[in-house]
């Protein structure tokens, strides 16, 4: 006799079922059951999964959920079609709009009202059916409402209690007239996801599995059963066991009836969707084209607009099209990137910034009538107003309309490891030592828990191996992602339920992206990008100083000092192409044109690196290697990176032309790409690829260096449109730094943080650039830095630095320091005291920053004064006359920047190491501007301020560091074994020497690092903080 | 008060997690407030410092400078023994102890005519610290002429130190550096950045400023490094135990006799007690045998009590009890007091209907005459199996039960403990399974199985439940053991 199993909680149940969707499915196929259902606890975030498989496998997947009434009983809904599942969604929606984020709750009266299309199993050791008062007046309520569609379910986990509870259960039902079916909790799809049950009971409640007592499950008895197994179980009740069936027949829907619409814009009278695309669309081509859009532009518009109106996309272009038009109306600066790039359409709708026609990129790695899956736009907008955006898009499409998509946390090494290890009890100091030892994704090996001091062969540890295994990819809980949205025409929580995020104002869905795409819905991205904030803020600033407007589509094309100094190198600050490796890139490629710099932000990636692409494309386009392609068929797509794959839309036209692939082959080889990392899914594409390329007379040699090509682009490949787009907003920051580095740095502090390097380091450079710094003044200073006219400094202007850099400093109390100081200038401390109103702890912080400089002429004077100042009987603030003088000791220079850097992280008095400058030279240790000019093999010894260590995946075992001085940087790179011996100075010291050979090529100097050392001058800089990169 | 002595026990914490795991000590190690990854680090050993691990770093941070960092917490109940401990040593070198309440690991100890007992101060200190060093812990013992003086001077100083003059005591105080003296991190911080890094430079500042800028406590500090006020000794109290001992004139082997002779001793010892206003809270008694062994016990009364016949009771009762190995040639009684303050407000109680103190007393003459473990309660467990839902603890104090009201009536399962094992189940035993005996008759009815499993992470237990009802009438509560493969009587359904 078979059953279906009605009951089924999977890990999306979070912390209780202890199998993925997709194993109870796989153990269902197996043990030969044609149905099961998915009730995972007020959600169905696992549904997709367990649908995906479903149909792989061909069992037919109910679909449902254990609902938590307001009392914390429970019953179970399944969705028997698609009305009821829209009921489904929108009862979990409505339990869990209304509650904290992972609770959810609904009343009994809530269900009956969503009961069309549902059917409720009522049963279990959480039900109020079972429990020891007879619920007269709910049975009732939920008999008239789901009328034949209710069941009394059993429940037999062969516990204690089982027999009580069922004896109730049978006589309620009886006297109610209610059917029974068997039933029980499938927790795990087998006995053996046990103990993980177990320790997933104790995560949930924070407790360990010595102390957790009744809180786990008292037997093994919650794994999916055979078909016999629960038929034997049931022997006494065949009839119950039958019932099963006559559910599953009665849910009849799938996920597969499921029709979205994207959102359509409430259109001008009578217009349809697609000749208001077309209309805008042409508009905007007008304006692109200064009123005469070429024919091959015209001819591409056209074809793109006929295959949207053929997939019915409209909407979702004019969604992109209206968000944009939002940005720009309330001047949010956007930039649309991915594969909308490709688009003529999207560059006409200024939502994307390149023109596609004129770079040659193919419409069809963006939408494809082939592929028929959903355009992919993510939107960049300025960080600093993203969220403005976000929330104009649930007001415009309404929060039934509009919710972000979710992301799950899954467990990775070392959170299964904290988490395991709390479980089995060892100390978390202890825990925390083996987690160090390990990256995000890296299992311990038993070798590792030796290493950390836990006995090998114990019980013990094969438990922690045997359970951070198995707690792999289980999720954790929902997070947010971080800018998709799903926008519906019909509501979105009838598609899927829509919950609380963490963050206020922000609504989520229960699927995540994967889901998203695999039912084939839209998504819209909006994501922050904090380089569009500088380049806001510094074209602000030159129309307010300088009284010119630029924006990125205006400022000069191939301007030939911005492309000077990007070719030398000298790229702090600049978008994407200012790391110690771009910079070291940058006088190699010498970028020339805007595609050069589309490919100088592809290429320094850990795809092309470790698919040793970076060398033979150099070579090539210094010509110190032939042009050569192993195949006349790939010149058309290699042609244009010289026979070299380095964008990841030319390794799937690799895939497509050399080895056969269709487009659906292709798009599946990019997502394995992208995750073949956790899964190894890439490795399914070797023998295939090798073996069509071989087959078409590619030699192996180049077929195995493809893959190891596309195998590189799975760690991080960029794709052409999107370095297309990011290429552009590092151009466009390069001219600013090249034409208003005043401006520039400006931008750059008031954005901060973001980038590559400290403030400390952006100013120091804006410094060797010309750009006169001043310091943080009560009397000057506004929250932002700002910019004052300077003779001499930068365009004119000199950056003052702003009270934001004021350690610790909230910006309520800058902005009272600025509207006090409007108001009427401050004539001593006590005035500022006093009219101000801030404590103590921000005075002593001002006069500590120098900036109560203007009273008091030494800090430390200005420091004792500060804390001194007492509120008068008028309440008001006054020195005491009285108090005897105290003198100190006045800071000197090296000191002053001291303090300066403690207090505000940078100075603009001084670098440290000049005040050492004399020090330094008579111990022969020489600053970066002499080692700039030193010759390649040279033997040196340098001492410098550590500004970045960097510890590349790609670099085996490599490590790099960028040292600082008043004169520029020297990078030093440090083998694996000489880091292991000098691994504690390398890691602690924020001043070190280091001693080895210059390696001087193409104008990049690198010191290759000997020895390190801690100089042995009588004073020391200050401590500085680097930025660190693993 | 002419000489204080202040006995330092350096990072009296971290000393304590050493001597716990002495296989540490060549590695770096931390004390942290508590067992996580963000605890902070107190106090760090010299490997650590080596590393640049310091005091006030997260334990998660430390750990990226060194793997081989060790940590725990050491709780502060440990922290309080181990100053009690190093209070009743140092009862041996000084009558008035004072342990600071702010540093654990800091004493002050009045050395005024210690003169007369050791030979000199610089012996004195050096006693303290051999004597400290028994039990594995390391101090540094300053004597000077004022409390601010040997505290200074122990907590500055790598070495014993004795100040010969006020004057030198003085002037060895201008040169302390404040991060030695001053514990609060912030007046400490702000001081260093006022450039003020001696105690001299701290003094010179004006006493005002002082306090109108850093508040009461600096204001105190800057008073007493001034050499103002703070020497008066608040010393620890102690009960000390009081102890006689008696040899008999000959071996002795009647309890009766035994007990007459510590009745004189007792009266003597209650006296003792009553004059330094304490009451016996436990009389712990030793007989020396004639064999060379030593036979020890104890009494406790109910409550704290003067009253010797209480006393005698109980040891009567205890003596009786004790077999043994050869005659008595000696016996010693140590009284061990508390204050007798509650004990005498207990007076005025009013007396509730039920007497809890007559049961009290009752229960001390059970565990008088039968041991500690004879009076218990059962303690509700929240175990899954039976034998761990429950545990048996010492009763001491005894509470008027108050039974949660039940909804309905509960069966009453009797719980064998241990579990008593049954014959094999013979499927083909022509009289059906024998559980109870051919008088109970076979089983006839069994309902279950219900199935407890679990303990994967120590040692796996599976065992089948069952209600069996055998031809008598008897409901036997039975299991079967997957693991032993074996039937156990568990209990009985009254």
């Amino acid at each position: 006799m078979s059953y279906v199993p009605l009951y089924c909680k999977s890990t999306y149940s979070f912390l209780e079922g202890a199998s993925q969707p997709d194993e109870l499915v796989e153990e269902a196929h197996r043990v030969g059951l044609r149905s099961i259902a998915l009730t995972d606890r007020d959600g169905v975030y696992g549904i997709v999964r367990a649908h995906k498989r479903a149909q792989e496998l061909g069992v037919h997947l109910i679909i449902g959920s254990e609902m938590t009434l307001f009392d914390e009983s429970s019953l179970i809904l399944l969705a028997s079609d698609r009305k009821g599942y829209a009921n489904l969604c929108r009862l979990i929606s409505k339990g869990r709009l209304r509650s904290p984020k992972g609770v959810s709750q609904v009343s009994v009266e809530e269900v009956c009202e969503h009961a069309e299309g549902l059917l409720c199993l009522w049963g279990g050791a959480r039900s109020l059916l079972a429990g020891e008062t007879d619920p007269k007046a709910m049975t009732r309520n939920l008999h008239e409402a789901f009328g034949d569609r209710l069941y009394a379910m059993l429940t037999r986990h062969r516990e204690a209690g089982d027999l009580r509870r069922e004896h109730r259960v049978r006589e309620r039902a009886k006297a109610a007239g209610i059917s029974t079916v068997a039933g029980m909790e499938v927790l795990y799809h087998t006995p053996a996801r046990r103990p993980l049950q177990d320790a997933l009971t104790c995560i949930r409640h924070g407790v360990t599995l010595a102390t957790a007592g009744r809180l786990l499950q008292p037997n093994a008895e919650h794994a999916l059963r055979p078909p016999f197994g629960f038929a034997s179980l049931y022997e006494d009740d065949p009839g119950a066991v039958m019932r099963t069936e006559e559910i599953a027949e009665r849910c009849t829907f799938s996920l597969k009836e499921i029709r979205y619409r994207y959102p359509l814009e409430r259109l001008p009278d009578g217009t349809s969707a697609a000749e208001w695309l077309r209309t805008i669309t042409f508009e905007g081509a007008a304006k692109r084209y200064n009123g005469t859009v070429p024919r091959n532009v015209q001819q591409q518009l056209e074809k793109e607009l006929d295959l949207i109106h053929d997939l019915e996309y409209e909407g979702y272009f004019l969604t992109m099209w209206e968000l944009v038009r939002y940005c720009n109306h309330h001047d949010i600066l956007c930039q649309g990137r991915g594969s909308a790039a490709n688009s003529a359409v999207c560059y006409c709708l200024g939502v994307t910034a390149v023109d596609p026609v004129r770079m040659g990129l193919l419409f069809e790695r963006f939408l494809s009538r082939e592929r028929a899956e959903p355009p992919d736009i993510d939107l960049d907008i300025e960080h600093d107003r993203r969220e403005e955006v976000i929330q104009h898009a649930y007001t415009k499409y309404k929060r039934t309309h509009a919710a972000m998509v979710a992301n799950f946390i899954r467990y990775r090494a070392r959170s299964a490891i904290r988490d395991i290890g709390k479980v089995l009890g060892l100390p978390e100091t202890a825990i925390e030592r083996v987690a160090r030892m390990l990256s995000h994704y890296e299992f311990p090996s038993a070798n590792a828990l030796h290493d950390a001091g836990l006995n090998p062969g114990s019980k013990l540890q094969t438990n922690l191996l045997q359970l951070i295994r198995e707690i792999e990819d289980v999720p954790r809980h929902l997070s947010i992602h971080p800018g998709g949205f799903l926008l519906g025409h019909e509501a979105v929580h009838d598609l899927v339920p829509i919950e609380n995020a963490t963050m206020p104002d922000r609504t989520v869905i229960q699927w995540d992206k994967e889901d998203v795409e695999e039912l084939g819905l839209f998504k819209v991205d909006l994501l922050g990008l904090g380089a569009l904030n500088v380049v806001h803020r510094s074209f602000d600033l030159i129309t307010k100083h300088c009284g010119e407007q630029f924006s990125l589509a205006t400022i000069p094309a191939n301007d030939k000092p911005t492309y000077d100094l990007i070719q030398a190198g000298d790229t702090v600050g600049v978008f994407q192409i200012e790391s110690r490796a771009q910079m070291a890139m940058l006088p190699r490629l010498r970028p020339e044109t805007y595609y050069d710099l589309v490919i100088e932000v592809s290429i320094v990636r850990p795809g092309p690196i470790t698919g040793g692409m970076v060398h033979p494309y150099l070579r090539r386009r210094s010509g110190e290697e032939e042009i050569d392609y192993p195949h006349p068929c790939l010149e058309p797509i290699l042609k244009k990176t010289l026979g070299i794959p380095l964008f990841q839309e030319q390794v799937m036209q690799l895939a497509i032309v050399a080895a056969d692939y269709t487009p659906g082959e292709a798009d599946q080889l990019r997502r394995d790409m992208a995750a073949w990392r956790k899964s190894g899914r890439i490795e399914r594409h070797r023998e295939r690829l090798i073996a069509r390329m071989a087959r078409k007379g590619i030699q192996l040699e180049f077929a195995e260096r493809v893959f190891e090509q596309i195998r590189g682009f799975g760690e991080y490949g960029f794709p052409e449109s999107h370095a297309a787009s990011f290429a552009l907003i590092a151009y466009g920051t390069a001219w600013l730094k090249t034409h208003y580095p005043a401006a520039f740095l400006c931008g750059l502090l008031n954005a901060q943080p973001m980038g590559f390097y400290s403030p400390s380091t952006l100013v120091e450079d804006a410094k060797r650039h010309g750009v006169i710094v001043a310091p943080i003044d009560v009397m000057h200073s506004e929250w932002d830095c700002t910019l004052e006219p300077r003779a001499g400094s930068g365009e004119g202007f000199a950056v003052r630095m702003g009270l934001r850099y004021v350690k610790s400093m909230q910006q309520n109390e800058g902005m009272r320091i600025v509207a006090c100081r409007e108001q009427k200038a401050f004539d001593s401390l006590t005035d500022f005291a006093f009219v101000t109103q801030l404590d103590h702890g921000i005075l002593a912080r001002l006069a500590e920053s120098g900036a109560l400089e203007t009273f008091k002429n030494e800090r430390r004077d200005a420091l004792w004064d500060a804390l001194g100042v007492t509120p008068t009987p008028h309440a008001g603030f006054a020195l005491d006359d009285a108090e005897p003088t105290a003198h100190f000791t006045a800071l000197d220079a090296l000191e002053t920047t001291h303090w300066d850097y403690t207090f505000t992280s940078h100075s603009a008095r001084g670098h440290p190491l000049s005040h050492l400058r004399d020090k330094l030279s008579r111990n022969r240790l020489p600053d970066a501007a002499t080692i700039r000019n030193m010759a390649n093999g040279a033997r040196v010894r340098y001492a410098g301020l550590v500004i970045c260590r960097q510890r590349p995946g790609t670099a085996r075992g490599v490590v790099f560091m960028t040292l600082e001085d008043e004169t520029g940087f020297v990078n030093l790179v440090i083998w694996e074994k000489t880091f292991e011996k000098y691994e504690l100075l390398a890691k602690t010291e924020s001043f070190l020497g280091a001693t080895g050979k210059l390696q001087v090529q193409s104008g990049v100097t690198h010191l290759v690092v000997e020895q390190l050392w801690r100089p042995e001058i009588e004073e020391k800089p200050c401590e500085t903080k680097s930025r660190n990169f693993h | 008060m002419e000489r204080l002595g202040c006995v330092d026990v350096r990072a009296l914490p971290l000393q304590l997690l050493l001597r716990t795991h002495p296989d540490w000590r060549a590695l770096p190690v931390v004390v942290v407030d508590r067992d996580k990854p963000t605890g902070l680090i107190q106090w760090a050993n010299e490997h650590a410092y080596a590393r640049r691990i310091f005091p006030g770093m997260r334990y998660a941070a430390a750990l990226s400078l060194s793997r081989e960092l060790r940590g725990g917490v050491v709780q502060e109940a440990e922290i309080g023994d181990a100053i009690d401990l190093l209070t009743r040593r140092l009862w041996c070198f000084s009558p008035h102890i004072e342990p600071s309440d702010r540093e654990p690991g800091v004493f002050w100890l009045d050395a005024s005519g210690l003169r007369n007992i050791f030979p000199s101060f610089d012996a004195w200190a050096a006693r303290i610290g051999d004597d400290l060093r028994t039990i594995q812990l390391y101090a540094i013992v300053a004597v000077g002429f004022s409390r601010f003086g040997s505290y200074a001077g122990a907590r500055s100083s790598a070495r014993n130190r004795v100040f010969q003059s006020a004057n030198e005591e003085r002037a060895y105080l201008r040169g302390v550096p404040i991060e030695r003296i001053i514990a609060d991190a912030s007046l400490r911080d702000t001081l260093f950045k006022l450039g003020i890094e001696t105690l001299g430079a701290f003094i010179d500042l004006p006493a005002s400023g002082i306090r109108k800028r850093f508040g009461a406590e600096a204001y105190e500090l800057h008073r007493f490094a001034r050499g103002e006020g703070w020497d008066t000794l608040d010393p620890e109290v102690l009960f000390e135990p009081i102890e006689r001992r008696e040899p008999l004139d000959y071996p002795e082997d009647n309890s009766e006799r035994l007990l007459f002779r510590f009745a004189g001793m007792l009266h003597g010892m209650l006296g003792e007690l009553s004059a330094r206003h304490e009451a016996l809270k436990m009389l712990r008694f030793w007989l020396c045998l004639g064999d060379g062994s030593e036979q020890e016990s104890e009494v406790s009364p109910a409550t704290p009590t003067l009253d010797a016949n209480q006393i005698l009771v109980l040891l009567r009762l205890r003596l009786s009890a004790i077999a043994l190995s050869a005659s008595v040639m000696e016996i010693k009684a140590r009284a061990i007091g508390v204050a007798a303050s509650q004990q005498q407000l207990a007076l005025f109680q009013e007396s509730a209907l039920r007497n809890v103190d007559a049961a009290q007393r009752a229960f001390a003459k059970i565990r008088a005459e039968l041991g500690n473990d004879a009076v218990v309660y059962a303690r509700l467990c929240e175990g899954q199996l039976p034998e761990a839902q429950y545990a048996w603890e010492r009763l001491y104090t005894l509470a008027i039960p108050k039974p949660p009201r039940m909804a309905s009536r509960q069966l009453v399962r009797l719980i064998y403990a241990p579990p008593v094992e049954l014959p094999p189940s013979d499927r083909h035993e022509p009289d059906g399974w024998l559980i109870a005996g051919i008088a109970e008759g076979p089983v006839e009815e069994v309902v279950g199985p219900q199935i407890v499993s679990g303990g994967w992470w120590t040692k796996d237990v599976s065992r089948a439940y069952f209600y069996v009802r055998t031809r008598s009438g008897r409901w036997l509560w039975i299991y079967h053991d997957h693991q032993r493969r074996r039937w156990y009587l568990q209990g009985e359904v009254q």
